[in-house]
């Protein structure tokens, strides 16, 4: 069974990296002796492979434009009637599902590596349903690990269900954000609560954006008024030119008035003759 | 070592710096001389703001949320005025999702349980394409929103 359950998570998935999964087995294979070898191939996945085999089994479509808590409440919905079907399961159709999941997966891991905090849970979460019950509650602690793959496990005397369970790990990673954030914004002080943090945070973009804008405005006007002076500048040109030209006409007209004058005079004289 | 102000070359800062100024220079080639109306100002003064705000979304290119939604925005705005009898030419990737989840968040209201609706809708109107994100999204997009602004307005054309 062993030499089946390695065989089945290296062949259809070589591209996956076993090492973050290992600590992750160990860990839970001295919890869940008795389905470690079912289990095994699900954390092989990181996870992911619970939720896509009741994706693929409960739902036709996995669109990639799928909310997160979307892909919860499904998960949710069918966890509880999985329990049976799982079990029930041959290895062979395993091996099958996760092929087929595999598209499924491929697809969505881009869009879900944010997701994958909650989709561990829920796997812990139905191990946890799966009968232990108080063992494995009393021997939880809380682990983070240092990669993308978070699992939070709950803490003595709160709550196990996975709402709870995934509220609380969206909670931390809001936390986490604002916490960045107002390391950003200036003027947020770690005092103040969220809603006054949220607020600061709408003052300092509203007025970042009014400063872009105000400074395209003085580009505009900076380059209208360079325009304008230049353009001045050509019409300066522009005059002078004509006024040179002007004195050339005068002289020009002023040599040749007198031909032109007299011409005009003897016209007219001659006019005034004929009558 | 040959220019000292831009320290590396594909960073944020000089890949904006350069398309907003080849932008701008286009601009001024356009109208060298014209007539000093409010109109015609106010229409270069469009135009460099939507040269500042397109050569931001292209230096990020599709890798956030917001500038592919302000690429989006000012694709189907300029094809608008292009042909205002076309339909959608535009992709059909990304835009038609966004719209897809626009459309069905409009009638339901994001509660996220968290508790800052109000808060949270001002800052997706504020932040482009913050209408389909969730808050845990939201606040991400948020800070490389503001990341990118101080960029544009600390950069050395002069803004700053």
């Amino acid at each position: 069974m062993a030499d089946f359950s390695e065989q089945s998570y290296r062949q259809p998935f070589p591209f996956l990296d076993i090492d973050p999964t290992m600590e992750s087995l160990t860990q839970f294979a001295e919890l869940n002796p008795q389905s470690f070898i079912l289990d095994n191939s699900a954390f092989n996945f990181q996870t992911f492979f619970p939720l896509s085999i009741n994706d693929s089994l409960f739902s036709n479509q996995a669109s990639q434009g799928e909310t997160m808590s979307g892909f919860i409440h499904n998960s949710n919905q069918s966890s509880v009637s999985a329990q049976p079907i799982f079990s029930a399961k041959t290895e062979v159709e395993e091996i099958s599902n996760k092929r087929k999941a595999l598209d499924i997966l491929e697809s969505s891991s881009g869009n879900s590596s944010s997701s994958s905090p909650q989709v561990s849970e829920t796997g812990i979460k139905r191990r946890n349903n799966s009968g232990r019950g108080k063992r494995a509650k009393s021997n939880e602690k809380e682990m983070e690990k240092p990669k993308e793959v978070v699992h939070v496990r709950a803490r003595r005397g709160q709550a196990t269900d996975s709402h709870s369970l995934a509220e609380r790990v969206r909670r931390g990673k809001i936390n986490e954000r604002l916490r960045c954030l107002q390391d950003i914004v200036p003027g947020c002080y770690k005092t103040m609560g969220m809603a006054l943090m949220l607020d600061e945070i709408i003052n300092y973009v509203q007025s970042l954006q009014n400063q872009v804008e105000f400074l395209s405005m003085k580009l505009t006007a900076a380059s209208t008024y360079y325009d304008f002076n230049s353009e001045s500048d050509a019409m300066e040109r522009m005059q002078r030119r004509k006024a040179e030209e002007a004195k050339e006409l005068e002289r020009l007209m002023r040599e040749g008035y007198v031909g032109i004058g007299g011409v005009a005079c003897f016209h007219s004289s001659s006019t005034y003759g004929s009558l | 070592m040959n220019n000292p102000h831009h320290l590396n070359p594909t960073s944020l800062k000089s890949r904006f710096t350069t398309r907003f100024l080849r932008a701008l220079t286009k601009i001024r080639a356009q109208k060298p001389i014209s007539s000093s109306s409010p109109t015609e100002i106010f229409r270069r003064y469009r135009r460099i703001k939507v040269a500042a705000d397109k050569s931001m979304a292209y230096s990020v290119r599709s890798r956030r949320i917001w500038s592919r939604a302000m690429l989006w925005k000012l694709r189907s705005r300029s094809y608008r005025r292009q042909d205002p009898c076309s339909g959608r030419r535009s992709g059909k990737t990304n835009q038609a999702i966004m719209k897809k989840s626009s459309n069905e968040n409009t009638t339901t209201r994001r509660e996220d349980g968290v508790g800052f609706v109000e808060e949270a809708d001002e800052l997706r109107q504020l932040v482009p394409g913050g209408e389909t994100m969730n808050l845990c999204n939201l606040l991400d997009e948020t800070a490389h929103y503001i990341k990118c602004l101080t960029t544009q307005l600390f950069s050395p054309i002069g803004k700053g």
